[in-house]
């Protein structure tokens, strides 16, 4: 059972803090951006790049997410908010361009093998039995931190309560003197160094790899969704809910249905579980499971 | 005007001529398609070591009909649609007769059908899913199949009376072909494979394959995955504490060519053995060429391949591809490689392959 809970937990650190952005940006600027889950795998290589110039693990991830965020903003202001004018839809494609543009860059700098940071190989903890490394306990420990810090930022400060009206109504915002362009940029900027604390974080839990983002996009957008996009903390329930699921479906040994003493659901097509519930999500709920949380506000 | 018709008629023609005119100093080309980026780079630049060091040696002794050898080496980036690009350009592009290549039984097999519907000869130097076999005439194999190295796991791993195993391989043509072969030989001997995992290539994290197999509870566990696949495999492996029980990996030092050796440490299997006559001389011009001790078995595989090809073309006397098939086929009962003595069956299979058992300690060592 502890084994159980401690994959969902790593499974939900993974997508937690790339769908917490992306739900927080889609309450501003009202299309869902594709390219988000590459700001992760752009964090990831970063953040390698700057370890492999000599900085410290930390500061190059401090230099990662600061890049990656500056790099939100533009790509915002310069290509989506010039975009979104024809339509959200207009807004997705380009999006999707950029995502694939991110990713051949990638490709053709860093290659296409899976990248590894230098760290000191340590014995994995234990606790009851069951092994976790340092870098998952670390990679939990900074999802939970950060979502923390997040929420004190959305619900205690000036910055969120401009978000929230601005998500809310923004006409009204508006007229009480919300300067919506600082926010817009600020939250993007927010939303860009949490994809690629996010990104770095799964770098270090597994590796640094090109198809970092692609492997986010179906579960991260099935977590924003389900939590109701707009909804940041919605989108960490969301994260959770497909984390346990994801972990369920392949633990689930069936078999005894099919005459064999185990059988477990192939991992190749645990994809297909992010996919179910995003369609039975949006057929159901299409606002999501705290819609009218996200109202209220 | 029909001075300047005169002209340019004049300059085509001689163009013409000049490009057709035989060059004295033409060297014999042969191709080869390997992994030099990708998940098996690191075996992939070792082939491409054991190609030099031949043509080193070729051209050192003559050369090939009188002239030097020359290959000419194109990068797989470890997918086939690049492999297939790289093989169709040194068959129509560079008219080579014969093509080495490549490492991942999934990208040798597009590559070697292509060859032969080009009536090319193609020499896989790498690569062991039976479906190999099923290429067509012209493809020769100078590595066993895996008949031959599952037959060989299963008994191993069988008699260090390992009963129950839990078994990954990518989910491919080299993958499920050992898989079913392996999980044959072992049930036939009276083992079992409690879980069989094959995994999808180029993830960033295996960790839930491995999940699913450690729920097996398994006595040891058995793979066989790329390099820097099984460099992932073997770190979550070892944050889970799955080393605690053996692990066998099935062409062990590609299992482990990415794998810190902090690791790797203790894992135990079967390598392809090169060591028939001239094998030592191998390993001598190898480390004093490239200042370490071969990375892999495969280099030699890629030497053998190379050296057999300027053979054959020798043998037959032409850089005709059909005449250098039938070449193949005569050198082929029994040609006295680094690797080992080399026959082909009537597919062109090589009908005997040595494996030896190792272990990794500092790196991969015979036990």
């Amino acid at each position: 059972m502890l084994q159980f809970l401690l994959d969902v937990l790593i499974r939900t650190s993974d997508l937690l803090l790339v769908s917490v952005g992306l739900s927080t940006l889609y309450s501003l600027i009202r299309f869902p951006n594709v390219a988000h889950v590459q700001y992760a795998m752009l964090g990831a290589f970063l953040s390698l790049a700057g370890q492999r110039a000599g900085l410290p693990l930390g500061l190059a991830a401090a230099l990662s997410c600061v890049l990656v965020g500056c790099l939100a903003v533009l790509l915002n202001i310069f290509v989506f908010m010039r975009l979104l004018r024809s339509g959200s839809a207009v807004a997705m494609i380009g999006s999707l361009a950029v995502s694939l543009i991110a990713v051949a860059l990638v490709l053709s700098t860093a290659g296409s093998r899976p990248l590894q940071y230098t760290q000191d190989i340590s014995a994995p903890l234990t606790l009851d039995g069951v092994a976790v490394s340092s870098a998952q306990a670390g990679s939990i420990a900074c999802g939970a931190l950060t979502l923390l810090i997040f929420s004190v930022l959305l619900y205690r400060t000036n910055l969120g309560r401009s978000m929230r009206a601005l998500a809310s109504n923004r006409a009204l915002a508006l007229a009480s003197g919300i300067d919506a362009n600082r926010v817009t940029n600020l939250i993007t900027f927010a939303s860009g160094v949490l994809a690629a604390l996010g990104g770095t974080m799964l770098g270090l839990t597994e590796s640094v790899h090109v198809n970092l983002g692609n492997n986010l996009l179906i579960p991260v957008f099935s977590a924003a969704i389900l939590g109701g996009l707009g909804n940041p903390l919605g989108a960490a329930a969301g994260a959770l809910l497909i984390a346990l699921a994801e972990t369920l479906v392949i633990n689930v040994d069936f078999g005894s249905l099919v005459g064999r003493s185990m059988q477990f659901f192939p991992v190749a097509y645990v994809s297909a579980v992010s996919f179910l519930i995003l369609l039975v999500t949006l057929m159901v709920r299409p606002y999501g499971i705290f819609d009218r949380e996200v109202r209220r506000v | 005007m029909k001075l300047r018709r005169w002209g340019i008629e004049a300059f085509v023609t001689l163009c013409f001529g000049l490009s057709h005119l035989p060059d004295a100093h033409a060297d014999v080309s042969v191709g080869a398609v390997l992994p030099l980026t990708g998940s098996s780079a690191s075996i992939g630049e070792d082939q491409r070591r054991g190609i030099e060091l031949a043509v080193a040696k070729i051209n050192a002794q003559g050369g090939v009909l009188g002239q030097k050898l020359q290959v000419r080496i194109e990068d797989s980036g470890g997918g086939a649609n690049t492999a297939l690009d790289a093989a169709r350009k040194l068959a129509t592009v560079d008219h080579v007769p014969v093509v080495l290549g490549e490492f991942s039984s999934s990208i040798t097999i597009p590559v070697g059908q292509f060859l032969v519907r080009q009536g090319d000869v193609h020499v896989n130097i790498g690569s062991s899913s039976q479906q190999i076999r099923k290429i067509g005439p012209g493809s020769f194999s100078v590595i066993g199949l895996d008949n031959l190295s599952a037959r060989f796991a299963a008994q191993d791993v069988f008699d260090r009376k390992l009963r129950r195993v839990a078994f990954i391989a990518p989910n491919n043509g080299y993958g499920q072909g050992i898989a079913d072969e392996f999980k044959k030989r072992f049930e036939a001997l009276g083992g079992t494979v409690a879980a069989l995992v094959l995994y999808t290539e180029g993830q960033s994290t295996y960790r839930r394959e491995l999940e699913q197999m450690a729920r097996a509870n398994p006595d040891a566990y058995v793979y066989s995955a790329y390099g820097q696949e099984a460099a992932t495999i073997n770190r979550q492996a070892y944050d889970m504490q799955l080393n605690r029980s053996p692990w066998y990996g099935i062409y062990l030092t590609m299992c482990t060519s990415d794998t810190p050796p902090q690791i790797a440490r203790g894992q135990i299997g079967l390598e392809v053995a090169s060591g028939g006559a001239g094998a030592k001389a191998y390993e001598e011009a190898y480390e004093a060429a490239y200042k370490e001790a071969p990375r892999s078995a495969f280099g030699s595989y890629a030497y053998d391949a190379t050296m057999l090809s300027a053979a054959a073309i020798n043998y037959a006397h032409s850089t005709d591809p059909a005449k250098i098939r039938l070449a193949f086929d005569a050198l082929g009962e029994k040609y006295a490689g680094v690797t080992g003595t080399i026959s082909f069956d009537s597919d062109g299979q090589r009908i005997a392959q040595p494996y030896e058992k190792v272990s990794f300690k500092q790196t991969v060592a015979a036990q």
